[in-house]
Formats: structure tokens, sequence, C-alpha cells
């Protein structure tokens, strides 16, 4: 073993050492205590411990001693997904709370009585974070949460003067989506009553009708934020901002669309808005959705008017889909949405519209007609032949009959 | 007597004191008497023994999480959403492993960098010495703990994890004739999934942590046998040198570096919470999409060399993900062999003889801390903004 020496008392390193220790382990101690503190003494506990007070006031020890203690969860089986809102939201089912400050306030019980939060929970028609049981994220008014709680802060900032209520149709609609009128949401029974009006289905897809020009809209409000072009939308990039904007003026967020500006009113624009971003596909609907149409078919009536249509002497416009947008007043073909101009004059028209003879204009579309014909109705070269001879029909019809003193565009009797 | 409550070991002479060491399952790792030079803080910044007490935080930190955690892609998202909300101390436990993780890769590179600027891997007393060895054996303990904690990024299951292990696995696809191999024997297919996932859950829980315990050991078994420290007269001083007992001074250093190093990961852990973005989701790259942070320099790189010369195109991903940082690890490993200087500057903090290799240090040192800086500044489609330049809004849902 080798030689060595001892280092004497002064020299050795760690004089401090065990100062340096005592300090710091009074240190760990006291951050331990904190941590320890903080967790015994959560956010929700103070909100329980005042409804357990209230309620022994009211109704005694007895009925205290029912109120929960600790995070308290509604689990929603069908979404895999757990509401722990009731955590401090505890007096929602209780009555004689209707005045009270949030979190303690009883809930409005008509709904829940057709909506039950033993089933439905919280989140699937308020929105925020159901995992979490403090306030801000609760709420889901943080980063990496996409669906925050439509509270009266969001409602005021997206849709000033309409309220929380309001926004909150949207939710209202993602289960009742193939109703054409629900109880309670007056925003939503007045755009669908719009999409009817103006033929939205003639250009897009939604609840499993209507053409292809436009986007598929079945799923539009889960399409996700990152994939809207917001290069031409001022102020904060939101989905529901641009569908407010896209709906107002179309051209100014998309320059070669070829959809239309309505020119909706404001009040219009803003049930558009909710009714596009309703159209969602959580995994709870099919469960929630008890005894709920699970289709919106075409009604019978049109479908009868359709079907006779289909036999007169327009009947190929029909067959081939031109009545979605355009009446043939002549042959009695009448349009559901008639944004189209009537095909009646259409064989001289398009001389007057684009410079073109109509069977150029068939054969090689300009404007709206070359989105159509490249994205909906792919006609052959024979097809267009067929459409061709088709309206120069109706424009011969329409000649013999202003010809016999008549007024050809008369609607059919 | 009071003390004798906390401490019941007063050895009477340097044979009782040696005895109490050999004898103590947990003490038998030190040597029985210490050079004074080696207990102070200079020489070694103490760094070493740092990482392996976060190394043990990692540990108890982990096993109650391996509880709560449960990998599969399905569920991996709502179980850490769970410790995060629910699980009591679970959001403490998550962060100070996340803090731990990161003060771990710090800790490490430090004393990596402190072994090669103070020369430590000479041997300067040429007798039964291979410090060489020895680093060897830390370089790889530095890559097993680069690997630990990238392993456990995955974990999570939220968008950050995904796309940082598929961004950083792209990269390593890159890599000629064996790229794709490697990708698949990692990924167990082409891209992250389920068994991704259950993968690097294995290797983070069970196959890294033994191979760094393993290797941990054998570095101590190799310092021991190596003589302690690097110093360079440990030749002379063999015979003689300035000692104190283990029991208690070495004991008590070590105690002071475990509860100031525990202290520092459980007060950060509570000012620190750990992010846990939306959950992963393959349609959708975030923006921007980074690789962790200590390999933010190579994506940097990745990112600024993609060259086009001429026919040719020099692949960003070759140069910055692959070439560069193979080359650097082999000449890190063998860099003991190519290092000429005397073996008397073994020990000492930066010597003239070996001015030259330093300064080389210190420029790559600079270089990547410079290219990590720039790389965590970085923005939404990787543009730059100063700290004091906002973000732009990111697009939302309402």
């Amino acid at each position: 073993m080798p030689k060595t020496r001892r280092a004497p008392e002064a020299s050795t390193p760690g004089q401090m050492d065990r100062v340096a220790l005592a300090c710091l382990a009074v240190a760990l101690a006291v951050a331990t205590g904190w941590l320890v503190y903080g967790e015994a003494s959560p956010e929700y506990a103070g909100y329980q411990r005042s409804l357990r007070e209230s309620i022994r006031q009211r109704l005694g020890e007895a009925a205290a001693a029912t109120t929960p203690t600790g995070i308290q969860q509604i689990w929603i089986a069908q979404a895999g997904d757990a509401n722990r809102c009731v955590t401090c939201h505890a007096a929602a089912t209780w009555r004689g709370f209707e005045t009270a400050a949030e979190p303690l306030r009883t809930h409005p019980p008509d709904i829940l009585r057709s909506h039950p939060v033993e089933r439905f929970g919280c989140t699937p028609c308020h929105g925020g974070q159901g995992w979490a049981v403090d306030e801000a994220r609760a709420h889901g008014r943080v980063a990496h949460w996409p669906e925050p709680l439509l509270d009266t802060p969001l409602a005021d900032a997206l849709i000033p003067g309409a309220g929380r209520r309001t926004l909150m149709e949207l939710r209202c609609n993602v289960c009742h989506r193939y109703e054409r009128e629900t109880a309670g949401t007056p925003a939503i029974n007045r755009a669908k009553r719009v999409l009817e009006q103006k033929g939205c289905r003639a250009c897009h897809r939604v609840n499993g009708r209507g053409g292809l020009i436009g986007p598929d809209l079945e799923a539009i409000g889960d399409k996700n934020p990152e994939q809207y072009d917001f290069s031409r939308l001022a102020g904060r990039p939101s989905a529901f901002r641009w569908h407010g904007a896209h709906f107002q003026d179309p051209r100014a967020l998309v320059a070669d669309t070829v959809m239309p500006n309505f020119h909706f009113p404001p009040d219009e624009i803003r049930a558009l808005t909710l009714l596009a971003m309703s159209w969602k596909r959580p995994a709870f609907v099919a469960a929630f959705s008890g005894d709920l149409p699970r289709s919106d078919p075409q009604p019978e009536e049109e479908r009868r008017l359709v079907e006779e249509m289909g036999k007169g002497p327009g009947g190929w416009f029909v067959r081939t889909g031109c009545y979605t947008c355009h009446p043939v007043a002549v042959f009695g073909v009448k349009s559901p949405t008639p944004i189209g101009p009537d095909l009646s004059t259409a064989a001289e028209d398009t001389e007057r519209r684009f410079s073109r003879p109509i069977d150029v204009f068939v054969r090689n579309p300009a404007g709206t007609m070359r989105a159509v014909f490249a994205r909906q109705f792919m006609l052959s070269p024979a097809e267009k032949d067929e459409a061709i001879r088709q309206l120069r029909a109706a424009f011969a019809q329409y000649e013999a009959l202003r010809a016999a003193g008549r007024n050809p565009l008369e609607p059919a009797k | 007597m009071p003390r004798r409550r906390f401490w019941s070991v007063f050895p009477a002479s340097a044979r009782e004191a040696t005895d109490a060491i050999v004898a103590n399952l947990l003490l038998h790792a030190f040597p029985a008497r210490m050079r004074v030079r080696s207990l102070a803080w200079t020489p070694s910044l103490w760094l070493g023994t740092v990482s392996w007490v976060l190394f043990v935080s990692l540990l108890v930190t982990g096993l109650p999480l391996m509880v709560f955690y449960i990998p599969s892609t399905r569920e991996a998202y709502q179980s850490v959403k769970d410790i995060e909300h629910v699980v009591s101390f679970g959001w403490w436990l998550r962060a100070a492993h996340r803090i731990a993780a990161h003060a771990m890769v710090i800790a490490v590179t430090l004393h990596l960098a402190r072994v090669f600027l103070t020369g430590a891997y000479r041997n300067a007393a040429e007798r039964e010495q291979h410090r060489e060895w020895n680093w060897v054996i830390g370089v790889s303990l530095l890559a097993a703990t680069v690997l630990l904690s990238f392993t456990g990024y995955l974990l999570p299951w939220d968008q950050l994890a995904y796309w940082a292990v598929t961004t950083s696995m792209n990269i390593v696809a890159s890599a000629p004739l064996v790229g794709r191999s490697i990708r698949s024997l990692l990924l167990g297919a082409d891209e992250v999934g389920q068994s991704a996932l259950m993968r690097f859950y294995v290797l983070h829980i069970v196959v890294l942590p033994i191979a760094v315990a393993a290797l941990f050991a054998y570095h101590m078994w190799r310092i021991r046998k190596d003589g302690g420290l690097a110093h360079p007269s440990e030749a002379r001083e063999h015979q003689d040198a300035l000692v104190v007992e283990t029991i208690p001074t070495v004991v008590i250093r070590v105690a002071v570096v475990t509860v100031a190093t525990w202290l520092a990961v459980t007060v950060l852990a509570i000012l620190i919470p750990s992010p846990l973005e939306e959950a992963a989701n393959p349609l959708l790259t975030p923006n921007p999409a980074k690789a962790p942070w200590y390999f933010l320099w190579l994506q940097e790189i990745v990112a600024d060399t993609t060259v086009r010369l001429g026919p040719f195109t020099i692949n960003g991903a070759l140069v910055g993900g692959v070439l560069l940082p193979v080359a650097l690890l082999v000449v890190t490993t063998l860099w003991p062999w190519l290092d000429r200087s005397p073996a008397s500057t073994a020990g000492v903090w930066m010597p003239r003889q070996r001015r030259t290799q330093l300064l080389v240090f210190g420029a790559l040192a600079v270089l990547v801390v410079g290219l990590t800086v720039v790389g965590l500044l970085r923005g939404p489609s990787w543009h730059f903004f100063w700290p004091w330049q906002p973000w732009p809004d990111m697009p939302s849902r309402f």
C-alpha cells in the first residue's frame, strides 16, 4: 500500500460542507413542503367546501354530507372522454343555486331533462377540456386545446351582440344536423332555411346530398385550422372568422372561386357560419343521437316533381342534372334553386354573354359553366352534341311560342 | 451523544476506516481514502456525480410514471393527460422526469467537455492506466443518455412527440446503405406507429437504463483502477499524496452534490410545467416541426445545407443529419489516440501545449451552441424570430 499523508484539518476541502448540507436539506424540506401543500389544496377544494357550507345552512348536516369531495367525473364511454367539470360545477344538478355565481350555479333544468348530464356529460354541448380540473385548462383557453369553452367572452368576440346561447347552437347541431327544425336553435334553423332557399346543394355536398362543384361540406367543421388559407383574411386567423368573411364575400378570400356573392345580411352570415362550423363528426354522435333522424333525404314532393318533369318534353335537362340550377320554362322544367339563367334562350344568350355561339360554348365553356363541366357534369363529346341539339330545340320552341304571341318564359301551368 | 443518532462510524485507525468502507454495500464503490485535490470543486466540477444523481432521480420519478402510463397509440395521450391533471403529484413527477432528463443531457455533455478541456483521458503515471478506454465508455454513456431522452420524447404521443421522432427518423433514413434498415429496426415500420411506440418504450424503460447502469459501473470501476482523477504529477504523488478519509469527508461532499441536484430538480419541476400538445395526428404537420433541442443544431444544418450545384444536389439530411454527426462521433471517440500532446498535460485545465485543438473545440462548441439557439428561435415556416419579436398568430378553430 502506498505511503500517504493525512491532510491537516485546515487544508482539507469541504470544511463548509456540513453547513452547506444543512442549508440544502432545509431548502429541500421547504420546497417539498411547498409541493405537498399545493397538491393538498387544489382549486376545486374551495368550491366544494363552500357548496357544502351552503347546503349545511339550508338543508342541514345530513344533506351536506352527500356533497362530493375530490375529483368527480362523468365518463363518456362512446367518446372515450372524461368530463371532470362537475368537480367544480358541483351544484349543477342541485336546486336552489339558480342565481349563485359560477361555478356553483344550478344548470337550467329543462335541457338536462332531455340531455341528462350523467349520459351526455358537459363538453359535447359546451366545449372545453373535460380532462382538466383547473379553470384555465378546463375551459380550454390554452394553447394546444382546439375546442374552447363556448362562453360569453368568446361569443362577444366572435358574434358580438348575439350571446353565448347562439354560439352554443353550433354544438346542438352536431347531433341535430339532420333535423329541418330544432327547438331552441333559432339561428341554426334560419341557416337551414337559407341553405334550401339559396340552393347550396347545387354545388356543395351537405348531409349526403349535393353537387361536386364546391368543396364537400359534410365535415367542414372538423377541417383543421392549419388547412385554411388565411393570406387574404385580416386579423386573427381562425376557421370561424374565415367562414364569416367568406360568406360575406367569397372572392375576397378565394380569388378564383366560382361561388357567387349572395349578399347575405349580417345575421344570416352569422347563422350560416354557425351551421358550417357545426358540421363535424365527433365520436359521440351515433351514441347520443337516439331517435333523431340520421339522414336528410330529398323531400318526397321534390322527388315526385322531378320524376314528372323527367317524363315531359324537357326530360333530358332533368336526367342530365341541368335543372338543379337552370329552369327550362318552354318545356315546363322548374329548378329547385334557379341560380342559373333559363336555358330556353341559352342558344342565343351565349352569343351575347360570352361572345360564343352555343355549339362553341358547350364544347369550350367559360365562366361558371367551365367549373361545372369540369367537376360535376363531365359530358362526353356525344353528350355535348346532344346538349347542343336540346338547347337549340328549346330555343326553337321559344321562338314558336313568341310567334304565337305568348310569353314563353311564363311559368308553365 | 446526539451525533451518534445520525452517524455511527467513527474509525480509530486507517485500517478501521478501510474496513468500514469495504463492509458497506453502498459505500464500497468509494475508495477508503481520496486525494485532497480530487475532492476539490475545480478539477471535476463534480459533473459526473451530478449526472449520476440525475440518472437516479430519473429512475425514482420514472417508476411511478410507468404505473400510470399506457404504451398504446390509443391510450398513451389520455394516460399522460390523466398523469398531468388527476394523478396525485403526477404533473410534478412528469415535470421532474422531464427536467432531470434535459439536465442529464446537459450535465453529461459538460462532463465530457470538462474531461476534454483538462485532458483527463491521459495517463500521467503510465502504469496500469487506461483512461483512454474510460473516455470511450464515457462517449457511449453520452450516446446512451441522448437515446434515453430521445426514446422518452415519443411516449406522450402528442404532436410534439410524433413529429420530432418522425423528422429525426426521416433524417436517419437518408443515411446511405443502412439508413432505411435502421429506421425499420427502430420503428418496426416505415412510419411512426404502435410498433414504434412499443420499441421506444422498451428501449426507454428497460434496455437503455440497464445499459447506462452497467456502463456507469464499468466507468466508476475504471476510475478506481486508473488511480482517480488525472493529474500531471500523479506518478510522483502515487507515493506521497495528501489524502482525506472517505468517511465522513467524501460522503458528506457527495451528499451535498446529491441534495443540491435533487433540490434543483424539485424546484424547477414546480416552476416549469411540461408541455403537452394536441394528440398525435399523422395527417397534420405542426408548423414549425422541431427535433428535440439537442438535435436542433443538426436540424439547422439540415435546413441550411441542401445545396444544388448544377446537376448535383447535396442532400442536407445526409450532410447535417448523418455524415457530420457520425464523423464527429468517430473523431470524438478516437480522440485520446489522436491527441499527441505530452502526458504532463493530464488533469490541467486548457494547457498552452494543446492550444490548437482547444481553439478548434471552442469554435465547434460556439457553432453548436449558436446553431442550437438559432434553432430554438425558429418560428412558423422556419422563419427566424428574435426573442422580443412575437410569433404570428397561429390558426385556431374559433
